[in-house]
């Protein structure tokens, strides 16, 4: 027993001085991420959770185009070139030739990009003939609370490198969402190859696109492993290896970030900020963002769905506390729906101030002068609109015990979570929107229209026909000083129904090793970790 | 005599499984919600769905077919799918069990080595300096609640002075093919690879939360083995060897040590229930990828049948122990056979 | 050597006066049985103390360090959390709940185990092996893994977390109980005693109790302090009483996310919950030193 320990060790040591140096650098070529939730799947287009689209959008694939977050224009991407028709209900896009996909442990591709891949992803979208149209229920989240699936009339092949995208009608904000993190362009033939042996169910599972990094490995609750793409078409990747290191819970991302566990820490609650600025090692980067946290009521369920009530209880809430208790002053009050750095941002009049004495008494006009029981279900992770969900939930739960509301607070693990505000089944969530597109359509079309109603995606559970009209209206012009005042007439509707109560907008957070380099945070958008380096 | 004694210990094991398969079956009517997608996993939205699980499970037949369909499942490894992941509960398990039998297992052997030699040292100098500071030391230890002590290591360790890390099994940079699931053994088994980094990595990973673990069955093996060494020197054949003239070293090494030993054994034993479980709050602060951290975690989500697998794992393990633990005991001490019977 | 006394009157002493000679020399037992009375009287009277309301939001004192700290103030001896919650008060509060919830478990648990335990220990045959076994199978199941399973079926909260507690406790009562029972009963004078004509009910009230209560009360303080562990075990894993409940293992886990920036929110529970257990063992400890040398004697 001894000698094996004795050999055993001696084994390690020589290993160790044998060649120290060479294994540390290959240890330092890889980065180490802390992400805050488990990936609910490898495919974009099925999902708009920010914690996934974070990990996969930027990383596994390649848009057709993208935007500029600094001009705001059309960047050239997989295609080369687009040009949309004077009636705008045509798009063309010119395609870039010779760009491998990824070959992995389970698919080798035998030809690169073309025209096939480009249709078969977004025929995905609409298409009932296209076999992968309802594999995970046909629901994609972003695209029908968009609209775009029910905007693409058809997708025609012109040539290998052309194809041509016929709109039912123009519509202003659609090449913005073609430049969204979920518009991903995916392998057709990777996806006849599943079909072929019956697995289209892992098709979004293991995921293969033609982006800087190549999926290896992912165990849930654990990580995520992605290695270098060698053939990548854009430019050389500088890291041999991408680790997620998914971390709920965010005092040990810190804390990781503080051991060298993590090189990367995604979120880090504005609690610690102070903090990590005085460390040296570690560098905080902030960013404007377009996003807003809002407390948004299930106005299908009584009694909330009484204007009163909402805004009884929109008026018992003291914001200042919670920008200083939530936000440690990092973030602004919103002042409307749309954060003020948006062009269309009017700052609304009607915002509800704190006022006990009024909540009271909008609650006693309801009939509700005793009070009631509610429920808030404050999201379980920290995200740029919301640092903490629970806190903020336990300072309105004092707040509206003042009022006679009694509050108890239900919180799940976030993809559980997600799935039954889905469902409806709150009365009233803590949640917020981070901006894909700085189009202000964005921030209304996804939350609040009808059709995310439908999708699962709106969490008041509200459907105005005004409200999708107006949001209609300001689509179907390009005219900027119209959709301006269109806007303006949505956000008043907004705060006149109070469906939801914007809270805050936060600033975007990223706490990094002093040695990680080339992280490119935008004001919207997921995180991309192509250019990412050691120095 | 042996075989009996045997045979009776297995009839006894075969009665405590039959109890535990009975309790978990149970579970799925005991949970809220529907006992039919309680026990496969499926949410039940679509009839036809519905229709086929229900032939599947026999639903619609009394709890006696249903519980014999429900064993024969468990053999077979069918499980059920865990609502989160809704993957099978039972590959989760096998992912994630050896993750934890790696550490109860470690932090056993630690307190094993440190327990019983203290144990043994403070009965030598019984009322004097070194039992008395093993003794507070002890009891403060035993008094440490798991997850505390566990914060502060971290605090120290990790965090002052960045020592160790605070979470996971090994640097995760260093990618190692699982084939047997324990990490060490997988290592060695890949030829220590990283030039043996990955190796001293994983030893790193595991001291704090073996320290962590071992603390409390340390404390109990410490004071069970001075209890047991007290008795058995108070007993008259020690006195007789001491009035023969043994001096007190040779009284400890060759009289009292064999004897006091003994129900020490089968105290090791029974520490592997309690390792179990105090491992499910280590993991959860280590994040150390175990089946503790994912049951509770599943409990927060009402990931029902992962909650049922979860308890069974875990419960049929601890039998496991503690009657493979009599069982060398009894092969130790020809003595204990005699209590086989029902009495205690 | 109390063979050899000259003088009988200290022997007149009552059996209870005895002991508390025995225990009195103890120090450190002493000292914890004083820190656990004061516990108790916390917790019976933690909500009249209190100077502010559990819940009560300071929106002007967030973060304040303790008051012997530069950065303190008076008016918050320990400090306050991140909603501007008197640190002190909660902790008091939690008391009630930590230490309080805890004592009352290990009580019904006392009273379940003492009745099941006798008749266990006075019943024969097939009934006395049934739950003999029935007993191995849960003895073996430690009491924190049997609560989370019944935490598991009733689902997260305080309440659940008691009974959970108290079930999970009562195999290992049960049995200690039962043993003590079996071990009088099989002494002369409870056979003496018998053969006198005393019916069951005599021979456990007049017979068996006298001689082993304090042996319960030592097990008392062992459920006791197992209780507090494994409230408090829960209530960090979020498993038990929920926050803004201000039972210590949850406050810990709630104030986690401050460990950096406001260490005394996370130090604080945790040193009380250590001097709770430690106070319980040390008492334990002390009485049963006291028992095993009036054994020797």
């Amino acid at each position: 027993m001894h000698k094996f320990l004795l050999t055993l060790l001696a084994v390690t040591l020589a290993g160790c001085l044998d060649s120290e140096e060479r294994v540390i650098e290959e240890k330092s070529q890889g980065l180490v991420y802390c992400a805050e939730a488990n990936p609910v799947s490898f495919n974009p287009q099925v999902t708009t959770t920010g914690s996934t689209i974070d990990i996969i959008a930027n990383q596994l694939y390649d848009r057709l185009i993208s935007i500029d977050p600094v001009t705001a224009e059309f960047q050239s991407e997989l295609a080369t070139d687009w040009r949309v028709s004077k009636d705008g209900k045509s798009v063309t896009f010119t395609l870039r030739q010779n760009v491998p996909f990824h070959t992995t442990a389970y698919f080798t591709p035998t030809r690169t990009f073309n025209a096939d891949d480009v249709i078969f992803t977004f025929s995905r979208l609409f298409d009932v003939y296209n076999p992968y149209h309802f594999v995970g229920d046909a629901s994609y989240p972003y695209f029908q609370s968009v609209g775009v699936d029910q905007l693409i009339r058809k997708i025609v092949r012109v040539s290998d490198y052309q194809v041509r995208f016929e709109l039912f009608n123009a519509e202003s904000s659609f090449l913005a969402n073609m430049a969204t993190d979920f518009a991903v362009v995916l392998s057709a033939e990777y996806a006849m190859k599943r079909k072929a042996a019956e697995q289209e169910g892992l098709f979004d599972q293991y995921p293969v696109g033609t982006g800087p990094y190549i999926y290896r490995e992912y165990r849930r609750d654990n990580l995520v492993r992605f290695y270098r793409n060698p053939d990548y078409w854009k430019h050389d990747v500088a890291l041999e290896q991408l680790v997620y290191d998914i971390t709920p819970n965010g005092t040990a991302r810190i804390a990781k970030l503080l051991t060298k566990e993590c090189d990367l820490a995604a979120h880090p609650s504005s609690a610690q900020l102070s903090i990590l600025a005085q460390r040296e090692d570690i560098n905080i980067e902030k960013e404007t963002n377009l996003n807003v946290g809002y407390w948004a009521f299930n106005t299908e369920r009584p009694p909330f769905d009484d204007i009163r009530v909402r805004k009884a209880l929109a008026h018992a809430i003291d914001t200042d506390k919670i920008m200083q208790a939530v936000y440690y002053g990092n973030g602004t009050r919103a002042e409307s729906m749309l954060p003020p750095t948006s062009w269309a941002f009017d700052a609304q009049t009607s915002m509800p101030l704190f006022d006990p004495d009024l909540a009271k008494s909008l609650l006693a006009e309801a009939g509700l002068k005793d009070g009631f029981d509610m429920n808030i279900w404050a999201m379980p992770v920290s995200r740029i609109y919301n640092p903490n969900a629970r806190k903020m939930a336990e300072l309105m739960q004092s707040d509206l015990r003042k009022i006679g509301v009694n509050v108890n607070i239900v919180e799940y693990e976030w993809n559980t979570f997600i799935q039954r505000i889905g469902e409806h089944r709150h009365d009233s969530v803590l949640l917020g929107w981070a901006a894909d597109t700085p189009d202000p359509d964005n921030f209304f079309s996804p939350l609040l229209s009808c059709s995310a109603t439908f999708s699962g995606k709106n969490p008041a559970n509200w459907c105005n026909p005004k409200f999708d009209l107006l949001l209609a209206q300001a689509l179907d012009t390009t005219d900027i000083l119209m959709r301006k005042k269109y806007y303006a007439d949505v956000q008043s509707l907004i705060m006149d129904e109070l469906p939801l109560l914007p809270i805050a907008h936060g600033l975007r957070f990223q706490a990094s090793s002093a040695d990680v380099e080339g992280i490119t945070l935008g004001p919207f958008g997921a995180i991309s970790l192509a250019n990412a380096r050691k120095k | 005599m042996i075989l009996d004694y045997i045979l009776r210990r297995l009839g006894l094991l075969l009665f405590m499984l039959l109890m535990l398969s009975i309790f978990t079956f149970s579970l799925a009517y005991l949970f809220p919600g529907d006992p039919l997608s309680n026990l496969s996993g499926v949410p039940s939205n679509n009839f036809s769905q519905n229709t086929q699980l229900e032939d599947k499970y026999l639903y619609n037949s009394n709890y006696f077919t249903q519980y014999i369909a429900f064993l024969g499942r468990v053999f077979q490894g069918d499980w059920g799918l865990s609502f989160a992941s809704g993957d099978n509960v039972f590959s989760h398990i096998l992912d994630l069990l050896p993750a934890t039998l790696e550490l109860s297992v470690y932090a056993l052997i630690v307190s094993i080595f440190i327990g019983v030699p203290a144990g043994i040292l403070g009965s030598a100098y019984y009322n004097r300096w070194p039992d008395k500071l093993i003794n507070s030391t002890t009891i403060v230890g035993y008094s440490m609640p798991v997850f505390w002590l566990a914060l502060l290591l971290i605090m120290i360790f990790s965090l002052k002075l960045g020592w160790f890390p605070m979470s996971g099994r090994m640097g995760l940079l260093y990618e190692i093919p699982p084939s047997t699931g324990f990490m060490l053994i997988d290592i060695a088994l890949a030829g220590f690879p990283y030039k043996g980094m990955a190796f001293t990595d994983a030893l790193h990973h595991l001291t704090l939360p073996t320290i962590v673990l071992a603390m409390y069955p340390t404390t109990v093996l410490v004071r069970f083995t001075r209890e047991s060494m007290l008795k058995i020197m108070d007993q008259n054949f020690i006195k007789t060897a001491r009035a023969k003239g043994l001096n007190r070293r040779q009284l400890i090494l060759h009289h009292a040590l064999r004897n006091a030993l003994l129900p020490v054994i089968k105290k090791i034993g029974l520490q592997f229930s309690t390792l179990i479980t105090l491992a499910m709050i280590t993991e959860v602060i280590f994040s150390w990828p175990g089946i503790g951290r994912w049951l509770i975690d599943s409990i927060y989500q009402r990931d029902f049948p992962a909650i049922q697998g979860g308890l069974m794992a875990v419960s049929l393990f601890v039998i496991l122990a503690t009657i493979v633990t009599e069982l060398l005991y009894s092969l130790f001490d020809p003595l204990s056979r005699n209590q086989a019977h029902g009495k205690v | 050597m109390a063979k050899f006394k000259v003088f009988s009157e200290e022997s007149n002493k009552s059996p209870l006066a005895r002991f508390w000679r025995k225990f009195k020399n103890n120090h450190p037992a002493l000292v914890g049985l004083w820190v656990f009375i004061a516990f108790a009287l916390l917790a019976a009277s933690a909500p009249f103390l209190a100077p502010y309301g559990v819940n009560q939001q300071h929106s002007d004192a967030l973060l304040i360090p303790p008051s012997w700290h530069e950065m303190g103030d008076v008016r918050f001896i320990l400090g306050t959390d991140d909603l501007g919650r008197d640190v002190l008060s909660r902790l008091m509060n939690g008391a009630t709940y930590t230490f309080g919830l805890s004592v009352v478990a290990a009580l019904l648990t006392t009273i379940i185990g003492v009745l099941v335990g006798t008749f266990a220990g006075i019943s024969r045959g097939i009934r006395s092996s049934f739950l003999n076994h029935l007993l191995d199978i849960t003895l073996s199941i430690p009491s924190l893994l049997l609560a989370i399973i019944i935490i598991a079926v009733l689902g997260p909260g305080l309440m659940n977390t008691v009974w959970a507690i108290i079930l999970a406790l009562l195999p290992q009562f049960i049995h200690s109980i039962r043993n003590l029972i079996v071990e009088e009963l099989s002494k002369d004078y409870i056979t003496a005693f018998k053969l006198d004509g005393a019916s069951n009910w005599h021979i456990i009230s007049r017979g068996i109790f006298p001689n082993i209560y304090e042996h319960i009360v030592v097990i008392f303080t062992m459920a006791l302090s197992t209780a507090i562990l494994d409230i408090s075990a829960l209530g960090f894993l979020k498993l038990g009483a929920q926050p803004p409940t201000t039972e210590w293992g949850a406050i810990l886990a709630e104030n986690l996310g401050l460990i950096y920036l406001a260490p005394w929110t996370v130090a604080l529970p945790g040193v009380l919950l250590f001097l709770a257990v430690l106070s319980t063992n040390l008492v334990g400890d002390g009485l049963r030193q006291v028992l095993k040398e009036r054994k020797a004697d």
